[in-house]
């Protein structure tokens, strides 16, 4: 009786906050815990420097560029497990380009300008098929993309023979994922005889690029808001004249191609591509980010904001318990955690 | 307030309930009797506090005050196994049945009989065959659910509940999926109950049915009993009736509510010939005029929504042609009927017509979207859209941002209709448009269709509700069987001509008989 009253009347103003409000907390909290834990340990604070947060940010902007697309993915209801593998194979494919190119004398420019085109095409063309699998196969997502990840990752490992890809490019393709943006009138090494400054790691820039154009994609196109649409009520979207399956093969065809810029970034970052190892969970921890950042399971609603949230807590959480000397092998439950916390939280909310 | 047949006890009876919702007053000082054997309508427009009342005798919700009496004792029902034991049932729109099992398991779900802690199927059918032979309900026990028709998995729900002793079973709409033999069959079945005893409460908007089916009549509107009648106190024609009972439940005597029509134009707007869905509809051929309204009548099940999703391009034709303006033009998608000017609004609204999750503004541009892009959306553009709408059709809503959901049936009505008329259709057609919608509202529908009519627009009007369809076209077209029976003048068309072409002269004599000779 009262508990019907109270919940409609505090819903009213959480209703008006955006979706990500939760997830923005929980990240300031949890920022706000480890600095405590380690002013009261130590009296100082190693987390919040500016090269820890950016380390941060650079582990997680692989995964966080394909939770991107993922997001869109969810939005309409589905999903793609095929990620992780698909960054060891496109990866992969990638270097073999690279160092094919390079056999054959080619300059190392357009060598690295072919393998990219290569990786991020082929990752494109992966989600595609997945897409095409999904809308015009009638597959269920978590079916046919479970097929592409035991797929991808049988090609990746045949193509390596199960080691790794190793880059022939020593100069110029290790740039892209090493190299980045220099901050004015910053110094990280007050003692060296040169200052060095405060770089912005490439990988993290175009993350934060590319989040910024999605969050306009996904909320001010025509492609964005059909997307929630197809995902809100896939009937009712055809009723209303959108072309459910179109939207669906752009949304998969979009998460390939971000995986496919993961790829590319990463394997300039290693130089190298595991085809046992990269990418293995990736998948799951795209999945993470978005539902943690506040985009709905079933479809219909989420932000891109919110999926940088959930990067950024997965990050947080990760290198906090690292900082504060927690056994790594424990941190899966911390993010298992976290993870089920934000969907209860979320629960709570839409009922 | 309320005479109580002779010599009848009272069942159930509930003093001065009270209940709120938020700052909503959905019920205020609520007293109401009804009596053992007795077939008692609930009536009022949405919001009027029906569903709120009704979830509180089946122990759904808890009052805020008041107090429900069963046979003369207070009655605390804190959950719906306390109403179950006593033996009320609510039988709810959406049917709670589990499609994958068969009849018999559905009527002793959760309470199956068992030998040794295993079920015992063979008891359980026959049990089950005595229970549906005793409702005269002709089902096989061993059918499953999901191949069963909505009349008989509602026929399911019934016998399922009188299985478990029911003495006040309570309907919500219960004829609004049923086609007309089949809510014969459910009028039958509501006469047996109440010749043993049953007391029935009928929730329903179709006033006709409740003319025909109850006893005694409650009104309510704002969440207060307006009155209660006995079925004769009512005097006059069954129109006058209807007419006196809409306006206790608005609150406002109501008037002849359809707005005088204007002239059809002379160039064919629209013109079907032969279209065909296999099994669904065959060879129907038809012709609309600018400016002219054609109401489509018929059973349910006689093929008329498939018809017009078959010429919107939402199902595949086996055959047949579409001329629009005079031409020959090909229409495979919906987006090709939209390019054509063809808009179709759905009779299911929650399901197809609209993006319940979505906002107002969502939903209104949601087929002109390309319209707002300059090239990414203009929220400001949207809102303008939103407003005018809102200006011209009266829609009653909080922010343009809110959920559709936010709105009233009418309201959501009045939206998926702005949402079609953006594109400024040449051809409407319109799928039982004032379903679920209050009565005021309904007005105001009318209204608008009468309006687009008079600017040209062609409207096909597909409506179960033959006044309405009297009331406003110019044409009358009747389908039966997925066939086109008769297309008549409106002047030439009656209720009676209309339902003999509906549904064959024997069923009408046999429907005019069971209802009578039941009830």
């Amino acid at each position: 009786m009262p508990s019907t009253s109270t919940a409609n009347s505090t819903r009213t103003p959480l209703t008006n906050l955006p979706s990500w409000t939760g997830a923005l907390v929980a990240l300031l909290l949890l920022m706000a815990v480890t600095v405590a834990i380690e002013y009261a340990r130590s009296g100082t604070t190693a987390f919040i420097s500016p090269e820890n947060l950016i380390n941060i940010l650079r582990q997680w902007s692989f995964v966080g560029i394909i939770a991107i697309g993922m997001t869109f993915v969810i939005i309409t209801g589905g999903i793609d497990l095929s990620v992780g593998s698909l960054l060891a194979f496109v990866g992969g494919l990638g270097i073999l380009t690279l160092n094919a190119l390079l056999a054959n004398d080619v300059s190392e420019w357009l060598a690295v300008v072919v393998a990219g085109v290569v990786i991020i095409g082929s990752g494109t063309l992966a989600g595609l098929l997945n897409g095409l699998l999904i809308a015009k196969g009638r597959l269920a997502p978590f079916i046919a993309t479970l097929g592409g990840l035991a797929a991808y990752r049988a090609l990746a490992q045949t193509l390596a023979d199960g080691g790794e890809f190793r880059s022939q490019s020593f100069n110029l393709f290790p740039l892209l994922g090493s190299g980045g943006i220099p901050v004015p009138f910053t110094n990280v090494a007050p003692n060296a005889p040169l200052p060095v400054p405060l770089t912005i790691p490439w990988p993290v820039v175009i993350f934060l690029i590319m989040a910024a154009a999605a969050s306009i994609v996904l909320n001010r196109t025509r492609f964005g808001r059909y997307a929630l649409a197809t995902g809100s009520n896939e009937r009712a979207a055809v009723y209303s004249a959108i072309n459910v399956d179109r939207i669906k093969l752009a949304t998969y065809s979009l998460v390939g191609a971000c995986t496919g810029v993961a790829a590319l970034l990463l394997a300039s970052r290693m130089n190298s591509i595991s085809s046992g190892q990269t990418g293995g969970l990736t998948e799951l921890d795209a999945i993470a980010a978005v539902v943690i950042g506040g985009t709905r399971m079933s479809g219909g609603s989420g932000s891109i904001g919110g999926t940088v949230l959930g990067v950024l807590i997965l990050g947080v959480a990760g290198n906090m318990l690292n900082m504060l000397g927690v056994n790594p092998y424990l941190q899966g439950l911390v993010k298992g955690l976290i993870i089920i916390a934000a969907v209860l939280v979320q629960r709570r909310k839409i009922s | 307030m309320f005479k109580a047949p002779v010599a009848m006890p009272t069942l159930i009876e509930t003093r001065r309930l009270d209940k709120s919702f938020g700052s909503v007053h959905a019920l205020h000082q609520v007293s109401l009797a009804f009596v053992r054997g007795e077939v008692h309508g609930l009536i009022g427009e949405n919001g009027a506090g029906k569903s709120t009342l009704m979830r509180i005798l089946a122990g759904l919700v808890q009052p805020d005050g008041g107090q429900v009496f069963h046979r003369d004792k207070p009655l605390r029902l804190k959950g719906p196994g306390d109403a179950l034991a006593r033996g009320i049932v609510m039988i709810h729109q959406e049917l709670n049945l589990v499609d994958e099992l068969t009849v018999a398991d559905n009527i002793f779900l959760g309470r199956e009989p068992t030998r040794g802690g295993i079920i015992d199927r063979q008891a359980m059918r026959q049990r089950s065959g005595e229970l549906l032979a005793d409702l005269h309900a002709q089902l096989d026990p061993d059918t499953f659910v999901k191949d069963l028709s909505i009349g008989q998995q509602q026929m399911v729900e019934i016998v399922k509940a009188m299985s478990q002793d029911a003495s006040l079973l309570i309907v919500d709409e219960p004829t609004a999926a049923l086609s007309g033999s089949e809510a014969r069959l459910l009028f039958s079945l509501i006469a047996r109950l109440k010749a043993r005893g049953t007391t029935i409460i009928y929730i329903s908007h179709i006033l006709p049915e409740v003319l025909a089916v109850c006893d005694r009549i409650t009104v309510l509107r704002d969440g207060q009993v307006v009155t209660t009648l006995d079925r004769d106190q009512l005097t006059g024609e069954t129109r006058d009736k209807e007419r006196h009972l809409a306006g206790l439940m608005v609150g406002r005597p109501m008037g002849d509510h359809f707005p005088p029509r204007q002239r059809a134009g002379d160039q064919s707007a629209i013109e079907l010939r032969g279209i065909s869905l296999p099994g669904l509809v065959h060879g129907v051929s038809l012709s609309i005029k600018r400016g002219e309204i054609l109401g489509l009548a018929g059973l349910i099940g006689a093929g008329r929504t498939e018809l017009a999703e078959a010429v919107v391009g939402l199902r595949r034709r086996s055959g047949g042609e579409i001329l629009i303006e005079g031409r020959p033009v090909v229409i495979n998608t919906v987006r090709d009927a939209v390019r054509l000017g063809l808009a179709y609004l759905s009779e299911d609204r929650r399901g197809r017509g609209l993006l319940m999750g979505m906002s107002i503004t969502a939903n209104i541009t949601m087929v002109s979207l390309r319209r707002y892009c300059r090239p990414l959306i203009s929220p400001a553009a949207e809102h303008e859209a939103v407003a005018s709408h809102r200006a011209a059709m009266g829609i009653r809503m909080g922010q343009p941002s809110h959920p559709i959901e936010s709105l009233s049936g009418g309201n959501q009505q009045k939206v998926a209709l702005a949402k079609w008329l953006e594109i400024s259709p040449r051809v409407l057609i319109l799928d039982e448009p004032t379903r679920g919608v209050d009565i005021g509202a309904k007005e105001e529908i009318y209204n608008l269709i009468v309006k687009l009519a008079a600017q040209g627009m062609a409207c096909l009007l597909i409506s179960s509700e033959i006044n309405e369809v009297l009331g406003l076209s110019h044409r009358v077209a009747v389908m039966r069987q997925g066939r086109l029976m008769a297309v008549m003048d409106v002047c030439n068309a009656t209720e009676k001509s209309v339902m003999y072409h509906a549904a064959g002269v024997d069923a009408v004599a046999e429907a005019t008989a069971t209802v009578t000779s039941a009830l």
